[in-house]
């Protein structure tokens, strides 16, 4: 039967806006593919498990997650975000999150995530970021939980600076750490390190006029190493399109990719100064407020997890990482994935999370 | 995939593109990682960052005369709004630490106020006995 049956029926806007009303309630309910995905940002609902804001500082926000067992692990875990990336990739959707997982397994989870600087903001720097972030952090998790120490958890560049901390504090309170994907030689940063090394290329002169490095430039500058992969990825929504899981992980996934934070001018001039152009933390020459950073005065238990085709950061940039660390409970896991599948793929549950599990129960008590 | 699908050009021209992307991308980074794209990359940037600059000025002046906010004005309006959110976090955190405090002062004279403070599970679990 035709929906508009007769001809003063068409004329009246109300009955027509009814019937397409009706049309398209039906076609969802029929539940015709591609009709119910969201539409816009806000339905995609990133970040689903509940928590609560502990502590502010600058651009650092430090999170508690609601714990989901009656009884937890002594030691509670602190994962530090990668001061380019929001942390919402680690709890993308209910059933694709890190975060819940590990609250299901009984660990007590706080967040390091940071907030985009503002522009009297630029002058933080790496000095910053370790001693007086991170350490706040740290110290806010142990007012908070009670406990006299804490396991850090570094995602990407979140692992370079929990493994700063740790190695300037080797006293405590870090009793365990763990680095996902995390860089340390900059001569592995192979790309970077030939457009940073040009005479051309001036970092200062690019700090003095931006302040801070916006995200933009950030995500132009990931996707350079894999310049096609945004466009395979269309393309695979395309052949996926009927399926409404599939179509959904890809927006969610698609929006984190492009939501990069832009970076104080002072941290990205340390970034390109001191680990691609000086690639101090290999030569031991890094300094921070005056003390040498040396990842051998590490002495905690360590895992450092990389994934096997992460061509954001190669083998060659952080598989000097396990060696340079002086712990003598240390461990690598080489796992199937990319930079981000790894942590928040949908392998992810049956691959990286049990292990990490595993890992932090026999050292959290 | 259907037998209908398994003939579309376009999908088996897209199927082809996800395939050989990776090799495609490769090409391309190794080509920016040439020596003279890398000199004429730094170039450029200066270059934009030069008629950005002369651009923002003469488009501010313009603005200014029309009586429309430029993107510095904007800048300033969310560098404040974000100074109101931090003073509001501070709040949050601040509202949070005597809400816990309240808790503990009440739990030691045995009343049991509704602060709102969800009760803090016991720190006493264990792994769980490997399989032999």
């Amino acid at each position: 039967m035709p929906p508009f049956k007769d001809e003063a029926t068409l004329k009246d806007p109300e009955v027509i806006d009814q019937q397409v009303e009706r049309m398209i309630e039906r076609a969802i309910a029929r539940n015709i593919p591609g009709l119910s995905l969201p539409l816009t940002e806000s339905e995609l609902d990133v970040g689903p498990t509940p928590k609560e804001l502990v502590f502010s500082n600058e651009t650092a926000r430090l999170f508690h997650y609601e714990p989901l067992q009656d009884e937890i692990y002594r030691v509670p875990v602190l994962i530090v975000m990668s001061p380019v990336a929001k942390g919402y990739i680690l709890d993308l959707a209910r059933g694709q999150s890190l975060i819940e997982y590990l609250l299901m397994q009984g660990h007590d989870v706080y967040m390091l995530d940071w907030s985009a600087p503002r522009r009297e903001q630029s002058v933080l720097g790496l000095e910053e970021y370790v001693i007086d972030l991170v350490g706040g952090c740290i110290e806010a998790v142990l007012s908070d939980s009670g406990e006299s120490d804490v396991t850090l958890i570094g995602y990407c560049m979140g692992g370079m600076l929990s493994a700063m901390y740790t190695a300037l504090n080797p006293r405590g309170p870090v009793k365990n750490l763990t680095c996902f994907t995390t860089p340390v030689n900059g001569d592995g940063m192979a790309l970077y390190k030939k457009w940073m090394t040009s005479p051309s290329f001036d970092i200062d002169r690019l700090v003095e006029h931006l302040g801070n490095i916006p995200g933009d430039f950030i995500n132009s500058s990931i996707q350079a190493l894999r310049p096609l992969q945004r466009s395979a990825n269309q393309m695979r929504l395309l052949n996926n399109v009927e399926d409404d899981a599939f179509v959904k992980a890809h927006l969610r996934f698609d929006r984190w990719a492009v939501d990069q934070l832009p970076v104080p001018g002072n941290l990205a001039r340390a970034l390109v100064k001191d680990f691609i152009v000086g690639n101090k933390m290999i030569s031991g020459e890094l300094e921070l407020r005056g003390a040498r950073v040396d990842f051998a005065k590490i002495d905690v238990p360590f895992l450092h997890v990389a994934a096997l085709y992460d061509h954001i950061v190669p083998a060659a940039a952080s598989r000097d990482f396990i060696g340079m660390v002086g712990s003598s409970d240390k461990q690598e896991i080489v796992m199937k994935g990319g930079h981000v599948s790894l942590v928040a793929g949908g392998n992810a549950i049956f691959r990286l999370w049990p292990q990490l599990d595993a890992w932090l129960a026999e050292r959290g008590v | 995939m259907s037998n209908e699908d398994s003939m579309d050009p376009v999908r088996l021209w897209r199927e082809w593109f996800v395939k050989s992307e990776k090799s495609w991308s490769d090409s391309l980074t190794e080509m920016m990682g040439d020596e003279r794209f890398s000199h004429g990359m730094g170039r450029y940037m200066h270059e934009a960052l030069h008629t950005h600059r002369m651009f923002s000025e003469a488009m501010a002046q313009y603005l200014a005369n029309l009586n429309i906010p430029s993107r510095a004005d904007i800048l300033d309006m969310s560098d404040r709004l974000a100074h109101i959110e931090d003073t509001l976090n501070q709040i949050q955190v601040e509202l949070r630490g005597q809400r816990a405090q309240l808790t503990k002062l009440a739990a030691s004279s045995g009343i049991t106020p509704d602060t709102g403070e969800r009760k803090r599970p016991a720190r006493t679990r264990k792994p769980a006995a490997k399989a032999d």
